[in-house]
């Protein structure tokens, strides 16, 4: 990125402003069924300045990183909160006073490899899976890293750079049975530069092995039979259930429009087996997926507790939601390009561990299934989700069965926590998909394997 | 160097000097003029500038592609150079090619610049009026914006298109409360060349906001059936994904398209014809050039349940060895039947009207689940009450054949042009 010196303009602010420059780095590499179909880097950069004035935004941003531009982007942005400011009269004030500063680069260390080594990475792995399964009909390979990088001013005296990069393989594998096409995708990677996620092709072959025995089950599936029913959810499952059916529900901006959490802070809104958090940078003592420690608006990033045992413990919070709510901002608010405003996002949200052995919990059902893979998913201000299945089993008198097809569960999630009987030790973390709310972010999901009642799609 | 034309030029020249054997250069200059309203009141004015080189050479057979978002020339030397690495990094293709020379052309749609005191006073004559009619609306997000979008395609076999578009955009997202109890959200999009209708008059707004607090108060659906469903134009848009995604690329070379070899034929109902139109007066919001560099023209892609072409780009029909499609898609249009939309309700015994899916990516061979938002019960051809918790499943190639009527009537989008269509044999499944 361009480097350029934010300190200097802040004399140019003339109420509270936030200025940004940011930097988006793409790779893209795509082999389809072995030909090279895209390969392909992009790089949007740019200058935002977002200005607060009574209650009224303005916002703009240049794709230029130079003086002129930010000049430019502050005056456009004070001229936009002006104009609203002097139609809609909010006289709402001024906004709470954080000041925050943090430096986090998440850059490898190691010599950056070119294009020509990414592109013979996927090629040779792709060379493995057709070698070792030659029955397929079809197989995908893709490599898609982004680097995210941003310094951040703003007029109460924050200031961050941060470059939080993520990369992964995907693997898409498609198998041909009675002329009916079975397909099993899987994402590989995580938190970093290509060069520190992954080593040589043979690091995943062993994973490739298990998704590849995964689709041969599931190309003689059967449908679900749709209803309620008790089910498993593994890890990934509960992890977008966190995200997706309360993570959404309790951010502010969504509660005050009339989510169903809320008015519910103190009351019981699920199992007391269920704690449910947004963490900001780190858990456990690792670093998430996608570590956050100063946000968008120049907010400390702190860990949101959403449900403690059972407990609906609070939301998650800019600075405008905070100040209405009478509590501190969170950190929960970003910007995924530089012409994007910050809104209030999920960051690394996660429901916590129990004790529940997953082969007990499996044993436990006479008539349900063990769902492991999502695909999509989808909430609801009601708190009522839907997430894709893309790989499940049958559990049949407390043993696994058949694999079944591609199906949808749903349920209303305050419901449905308060149906969890058991919880798992053990807690994986996904971080491929995108968040999306009116612009995409990228986000960090996790849970261990969660015992509890859902629809099920089928036949 | 901000003339289109100079800099896309500049960018061709340098591919083709780094030693492109063939090359393209796209220049886009948008810029954007945003309202936001957020809880039903004015939040945000943003305005935004971006310009987007996109940059592709073939050497020796191997393709290469970046872009970027600067446009002085050093940056444009610097995007030529890297894509013709990234090139020799890529696996040699037959396929790989660049669109043959067209007459050059300038298309231009719209007006050049927003009117900002008249996308104010639309947008509040919208929330007035929706706070009069629907006092249990709670506007969550509304955003109207006018973009600009002025580009300049060219490529070494003397492709030279220019084109200019201005649009307005429309989107909402809602949901009505009544004491405890909320509906679920639900949303819209429009386009509109001009500003001259009240916003509550374009799309299908007016209706599903009225819709919005009958949906306060749902009940679930008991059991499961296999009934029919009348998918509303908000919905069909989502439910054509399959066949739309079916068609393109992707499934086809990789060869698990289930329509791979159904060109030409029987693969939806005979009251079926879908049409993808781009440069129609019925879509103000199309597009003039194809990505691959082709001046697109309309094209029907159903006609009467038959297939009539697939969505394939030139690298596409390359590899597969089929036709190229003379547009890439989108801006459908699906024609009117011939019966009232109270008919179609009258003749469904036990059914949905299914106003909103929200379910997983259909499989490769069609099959989709997900659940019935927005959507009511329909008995006895009347439409009883608002659902929750009430899923469909079927498969989607299926309910292309299984399609039983068209309405006459039809929701313009601006985007696209959608009629209510019924499908018989879905399950149907409740608590």
């Amino acid at each position: 990125m361009h480097s350029l010196d934010l300190h200097g303009y802040a004399k140019l602010f003339t109420s509270y402003t936030e200025l940004r420059a940011q930097e988006n780095r793409t790779v893209r590499i795509d082999f389809v069924k072995g030909n090279n179909t895209r390969n392909s880097r992009s790089s949007t950069s740019g200058i935002s300045a977002r200005v607060h004035s009574d209650g009224s935004w303005g916002f703009a941003s240049s794709p230029e990183i130079n003086e002129n531009a930010v000049k430019l982007a502050i005056r456009a942005a004070t001229d936009n909160a002006l104009f609203l400011d002097s139609r809609e009269r909010k006289g709402k004030g001024l906004l709470p006073i954080v000041a925050a500063s943090s430096a986090n680069d998440y850059s490898t260390k190691k010599p950056r490899l070119g294009q020509k080594d990414l592109v013979q990475f996927v090629r040779e792995l792709d060379d493995h899976v057709v070698r070792k399964y030659p029955d397929l009909a079809s197989r995908t390979l893709i490599i898609t890293c982004l680097d995210m990088e941003k310094t951040l001013l703003t007029s109460d005296g924050s200031h961050s750079h941060s470059m939080i990069p993520r990369s992964f393989v995907y693997v898409i594998l498609s198998l041909m049975k009675d002329g009916v096409p079975t397909e099993l995708s899987e994402a590989y990677g995580g938190l970093g530069q290509f060069e520190d996620v992954f080593t040589s092709p043979p690091q995943l072959f062993s994973d490739i092995e298990s998704q590849y025995e995964h689709l041969v089950k599931k190309s003689e599936g059967i449908h679900p039979n749709a209803g309620l029913a008790t089910c498993v959810l593994d890890a990934e499952l509960a992890g977008i259930l966190a995200h997706e059916a309360i993570g959404h529900t309790t951010e502010a901006d969504l509660v005050m429009s009339g989510s169903v959490a809320e008015g519910k802070v103190g009351r019981e809104v699920a199992s007391p087996l269920v704690t449910l958090i947004d963490f900001a940078n780190s858990c456990g003592g690792k670093t998430c997926s996608v570590p956050v420690y100063v946000d968008d608006e120049g907010t400390k990033a702190e860990d949101a507790v959403i449900i403690e045992k059972g407990t609906l413990k609070g939301y998650m919070h800019n600075k405008e939601s905070a100040d209405r709510f009478g509590v501190s901002p969170t950190g929960n608010v970003r910007a995924y390009q530089f012409s994007d405003e910050p809104l209030i996002r999920m960051r690394n949200t996660a429901i916590m561990p129990g004790t529940d052995k997953l082969d007990d919990m499996i044993a436990s059902i006479d008539n349900g299934y063990y769902l492991i893979k999502p695909g999509n998913g989808q909430a609801d201000s009601t708190s009522e989700f839907m997430f894709a299945v893309t790989l499940g089993y049958e559990i049949k008198s407390g043993k696994l069965g058949r694999a079944i097809r591609d199906t949808t569960i749903s349920g209303v999630a305050f419901d449905m926590l308060k149906t969890v009987t058991m919880v798992s030790p053990d807690m994986k973390w996904i971080s491929s998909g995108m968040c999306g709310k009116k612009q995409p972010i990228p986000v960090g999901m996790g849970g261990p394997a969660v015992k509890c009642k859902v629809t099920i799609g089928g036949r | 160097m901000q003339d289109p034309r100079q800099v896309a030029q500049y960018g061709l020249n340098a591919l083709l000097k780094a030693g492109a054997d063939k090359a393209q250069c796209t220049l886009t200059l948008t810029d954007k003029h945003e309202l936001n309203v957020d809880l039903g009141e004015f939040t945000l004015v943003r305005t935004t500038f971006d310009t987007e080189v996109g940059v592709t050479a073939i050497k020796d057979g191997k393709k290469g592609s970046t872009s970027i978002n600067k446009s002085d020339s050093n940056s444009l030397d610097r995007a030529a150079a890297d894509v013709l690495d990234i090139a020799a990094a890529s696996s040699p293709d037959e396929a790989n090619d660049i669109a043959e020379v067209q007459p050059a052309a300038v298309f231009s749609s719209g007006s050049d610049a927003p009117d900002m005191d008249k996308m104010h006073s639309r947008m509040k004559e919208m929330l007035q009026s929706v706070k009069a009619a629907y006092p249990k609306v709670m506007m969550r997000q509304a955003i109207l914006d006018f973009t600009r979008t002025r580009s300049c395609f060219l490529n070494s076999n003397g492709v030279d298109f220019v084109t200019s578009k201005g649009v307005y955009s429309c989107s909402a997202i809602f949901s009505s409360k009544d004491g405890e109890k909320v509906s679920s959200f639900n949303y819209t999009a429009f386009s509109l060349q001009d500003l001259e209708k009240a916003l509550l008059n374009c799309g299908s707004i007016d209706a599903l906001l009225q819709q919005s607090t009958e949906q306060v108060h749902t009940r679930p659906m008991e059991g499961k059936f296999v009934g029919d469903i009348i998918i509303t134009p908000d919905c069909l848009g989502d439910m054509l994904y399959f066949l739309s995604y079916s068609l393109s690329n992707g499934p086809m070379i990789s060869g698990t398209s289930i329509y791979r070899d159904k060109l030409n034929e029987q693969i939806a109902s005979p009251m079926l014809s879908i049409h993808s139109r781009p440069v129609s007066d019925e879509i103000c919001d199309g597009y003039f050039v194809t990505p691959d560099g082709y001046a697109a023209q309309n094209s029907t892609i159903i006609q009467n349940g038959v297939l009539k072409t697939f969505l394939l780009s030139l690298y596409g029909a390359r590899k597969t060895g089929l036709d190229r499609a003379v547009n890439s898609g989108g801006a459908f249009v699906v024609d009117p039947g011939d019966m009232p939309l109270e008919e179609m309700v009258k003749s469904v015994k036990k059914g949905v009207l299914l106003a909103r899916f929200s379910g997983g990516d259909p499989s490769d061979n069609g099959d989709i689940s997900g659940v019935a938002k927005n959507s009511y019960l329909i008995e006895d051809g009347k439409i009883k009450y608002p659902i929750s918790e009430s899923m469909i499943s079927g498969n989607a190639a299926d309910m292309l054949m299984n399609v039983t009527a068209v309405s006459r009537e039809r929701v313009d989008y601006g985007f696209s042009v959608y009629p209510w269509v019924a499908v018989s044999g879905v399950t149907i499944s409740g608590k």
